[in-house]
């Protein structure tokens, strides 16, 4: 019990550690004048941001822990058993799950405004040049709790918006699809959440 | 001002012209004892004939270059991620050498699916990223879909931890330097990852997605290896620039490589077994060059410099 609570102590130290770090940067770019109340929001976006991660990943966690652990294999069907089986059990775990779980409006705007300080402005040309040849369809089916389709290739996400975004433990990772930001669940390809006109449109 | 800048375009042609006299017939591998013996496939995963047919032409290779590893720079399979897609898209196109014991060490690219990192043969151990050594050779497996801070971060260390004395060797699938058309370099990665490699003196990257092959002048020290056509093609889609040292898009190829002491030797093979490019890299351990930002920490110094460098052997390619 003991031990369970100074875990949970922890765990919560760290995330408003891990918030800190992305946000006390932008924070500082502004020292001088006081923190504007847009910074403070965006802040408490990426906070709620990486606790609703935290609570998605326990769930995800726990459905994982009652399948077989996936290891490195010759066979490459263990490979997409267990992946069809986690997908399958979380799609049974979360069957509401709908768009804005996790991208909350204000998380939202979190993202939206920190996609257009890496991206906008000059910056954006060669950004897009890294991103768009090769990208998956625009126009592609993007709904919670479905997979990634597994024809569709991944944006290259430029280490600039990487960067700007909150770091994600490595179970889920950011996908960018269009305008589109979607949370993908890396083992089940699953789309956690999707939060659409995120990212600045082409200058 | 203008003068000025013309100059080192003269040079640099004058430079390229002398290394490229020596042709395909002066190249031999040596077959050193105790050398590093790869080949470099890029963007292959189709599962179609000409795929196979490099794969029948790689073994073909190895029975005169006995290479013991393959490095793959990602795009390994392009059909899916289904059980019969690791089948044809590798495990038929390389059987024999699979069967022959050569391991493959894999990245992924924009068309890979993450859980390919769990599949044995490609050698990732459930990383995306990762690291190995051959010999006296570095070797750091990079995913260039995402570059987060924690891989970048990742990646300072291993380079740093590597020290200066043994080759580095960096792969990843988005090429930082690029001639062709269709995706061209992927300058926010190069933003990144060039000031690493020129700080902790990377001797060679490979890269792939741009479905040809091209040998770039070396770039600030770093010489930089497209090999994007091992199964996919864009055939003349390579607009030479003046960073292009050698091009070839007209067919698949492959590349067989062989590290031996301070020299990289190369070669470049098409589908059909013409040898389109060759060469040797020799590495220089140089003083730290002055007043570049974080060389300090590293002995082996790289010429902040663009183009061929003139102290180095450099390459001797067979002609466009």
């Amino acid at each position: 019990m003991r031990t369970k609570c100074w875990i949970r102590c922890q765990g919560v130290t760290g995330l408003v550690a891990l918030s800190l770090c992305v946000v006390a940067p932008r924070m500082l770019a502004g020292l001088g004048a006081a923190p504007g109340k847009a910074q403070a929001d965006d802040a408490a976006g990426f906070t709620e941001f990486s606790a609703r991660v935290q609570a998605y990943l326990r769930l995800q966690r726990t459905v994982e822990s009652s399948l077989p652990a996936l290891k490195p294999t010759d066979l490459p069907e263990m490979i997409t058993a267990h992946q069809e089986a986690l997908a399958r059990k979380i799609q049974e775990a979360r069957p509401k799950a709908k768009e804005g779980d996790i991208f909350t409006p204000a998380v939202r705007e979190a993202f939206r405004h920190a996609s257009q300080a890496a991206l906008g402005g000059p910056r954006s040309a060669s950004s897009r040049a890294y991103m768009q040849p090769g990208a998956p369809n625009p126009r592609m089916r993007l709904e919670v709790n479905s997979l990634y389709p597994d024809t569709e290739p991944v944006t290259a996400i430029p280490p600039e918006l990487l960067a700007a975004y909150p770091p994600l433990p490595v179970e889920v990772a950011y996908r960018v699809v269009g305008r589109t930001l979607v949370l993908l669940d890396v083992k089940s390809r699953l789309l956690v959440d999707v939060a659409r006109l995120i990212l600045p449109p082409p200058s | 001002m203008r003068r000025r800048g013309v100059f080192p375009l003269i040079l640099l042609a004058v430079v390229t012209l002398v290394l490229s006299s020596s042709g395909a017939a002066d190249f031999a591998f040596p077959l050193q004892v105790n050398s590093v013996r790869l080949a470099v496939i890029g963007d292959m995963g189709t599962g179609k004939q000409p795929q196979i047919e490099v794969g029948q032409q790689m073994v073909k290779a190895r029975a005169t270059f006995p290479f013991e590893f393959v490095i793959t720079l990602g795009d390994n399979l392009y059909t899916g991620s289904q059980p019969s897609d690791f089948e044809k898209d590798f495990a038929v196109p390389y059987k024999a050498l699979l069967d022959a014991g050569v391991q493959f060490y894999a990245v992924l690219g924009n068309h890979d699916k993450t859980n390919e990192r769990f599949y044995k043969p490609f050698n990732m151990n459930g990383a995306n990223y990762y690291t190995y050594r051959k010999g006296r050779v570095h070797f750091f497996a990079l995913d260039s879909n995402y570059m987060d801070p924690k891989q970048v971060a990742w990646l300072e260390s291993q380079l740093r931890a590597a020290g200066n004395g043994d080759w580095k060797v960096c792969y990843f699938h988005h090429a930082l330097y690029s001639s062709a058309k269709f995706h061209g370099p992927a300058m926010d990665l190069r933003k990144v990852l060039e000031p690493l490699f020129v700080t902790y003196g990377v001797d060679v990257v490979f890269a792939g997605h741009d479905h040809v092959y091209e040998r770039i002048h070396p770039q600030q020290g770093v010489y930089y290896f497209t090999e994007g056509a091992s199964g996919s093609l864009r055939a003349g889609n390579l607009r030479p620039s003046a960073i292009t040292a050698k091009g070839f898009d007209s067919d698949r190829s492959f590349m067989m490589i062989e590290i031996a002491g301070d020299d990289l030797y190369f070669q470049t093979t098409s589908r059909t077994g013409v040898v389109v490019d060759s060469g040797v890299i020799h590495r220089t351990i140089r003083p730290v060059s002055e007043g570049v930002a974080h060389q300090s920490e590293s002995r082996r110094g790289q010429a902040p410099v663009k183009g061929p460098e003139p102290n180095r052997r450099g390459f001797g390619g067979v002609p466009n």
